[in-house]
């Protein structure tokens, strides 16, 4: 089965203390480890501004992760454990290898078209308009 | 008499020309009232009444000319508009990340609405890629869902004016 990418970030409470945060991150990486996922990639973005109220916050404290495994159990698993935590108002887990094969592939292709035609010749700018002599014709009427 | 006639049709052939390359003869401010007289008239046509000026109007007709083509030119300026191209296609992004906000909240109104193509000037592959990291970021609270920021913000000064 071929292993796929996601992101998963959530959002804690403004507040709560540090080893809850740990708690909640711990258990993520413990069912990761379980299930046989790897964690590519966590990131703590800091407190920030919520774009709406969310469980009567205004800011909140952002946490990324990126996850590759070949388990989608897994994912249902992390909600689950997210959605339980008190100190967890909001979560969002999304597939990302869809969007970054394509990514790829626009990028190869991109590439390829660059390599078959390699440069194309640059327009010569057009040559600037002489200045027609104006002052001519009036030194010949005065 | 001729002469002058002729001489008179051809400057301003050859003004119109002359402006492009030296556009401000060192008379012209002055003659700004007789461009917009003669303007409309066409080029050509004001040798007739103005005989008696010819000698002195070999400046004037110079300004006069160079006055005339601005005005089409103008009009054309009015319909001009500055072409629009995909931000994301210059800078070659084929990804388009929900999670910056910062980029994304240039495509959005205040309220959170999507802007449209046709504002931004991004293509059509673009935007629909945009629309889709746009409604991601809206579910994390990156960006703001269409009106509620004003639901979220206004209650709450009128609240507190009353208390």
């Amino acid at each position: 089965m071929e292993e796929r990418l996601y992101d998963l970030i959530f959002i804690a409470r403004p507040a709560t203390p540090e080893d809850e945060i740990r708690k909640v991150i711990t258990s993520i990486e413990h069912a990761c480890t379980e299930k046989g996922a790897k964690i590519e990639k966590a990131e703590h973005w800091g407190t920030r501004k919520l774009a709406y109220r969310v469980a009567k916050h205004r800011e909140g404290m952002y946490y990324y992760h990126q996850i590759r495994t070949a388990q989608g159990e897994l994912i249902v698993e992390l909600e689950r454990r997210l959605h339980v935590q008190d100190s967890v108002i909001k979560y969002l887990t999304i597939r990302l290898d869809e969007d970054i094969k394509r990514q790829k592939k626009l990028g190869d292709k991109r590439e390829k078209r660059a390599a078959r035609r390699p440069r194309r010749p640059a327009a010569t700018p057009p040559a600037p308009v002489p200045a027609a002599p104006a002052p001519e014709p009036q030194a010949a009427a005065s | 008499m001729a002469e002058e006639q002729k001489q008179g049709q051809a400057a301003p052939t050859e003004a119109p020309r002359a402006e492009g390359g030296a556009p401000a003869p060192t008379g012209a401010p002055s003659h700004g009232g007789h461009s917009g007289q003669g303007g409309h008239g066409g080029p050509g046509g004001h040798s007739g009444p103005r005989r008696e000026g010819g000698r002195e109007g070999g400046p004037r007709r110079e300004g006069g000319p160079g006055g005339g083509p601005g005005g089409p030119r103008r009009g054309k300026r009015q319909y001009f508009r500055k072409k629009k191209v995909c931000k994301f296609c210059v800078e070659k992004i084929d990804l388009i990340d929900y999670k910056r906000a910062d980029i994304l909240s240039q495509f959005v109104q205040e309220r959170g609405k999507i802007l449209p193509r046709r504002m931004t000037g991004v293509c059509a592959r673009h935007q629909r890629w945009l629309g889709v990291a746009i409604k991601r970021a809206r579910n994390i609270a990156l960006l703001p869902f269409a009106g509620s920021a004003a639901g979220a913000t206004a209650p709450r000064a009128v609240e507190a004016h009353k208390s």
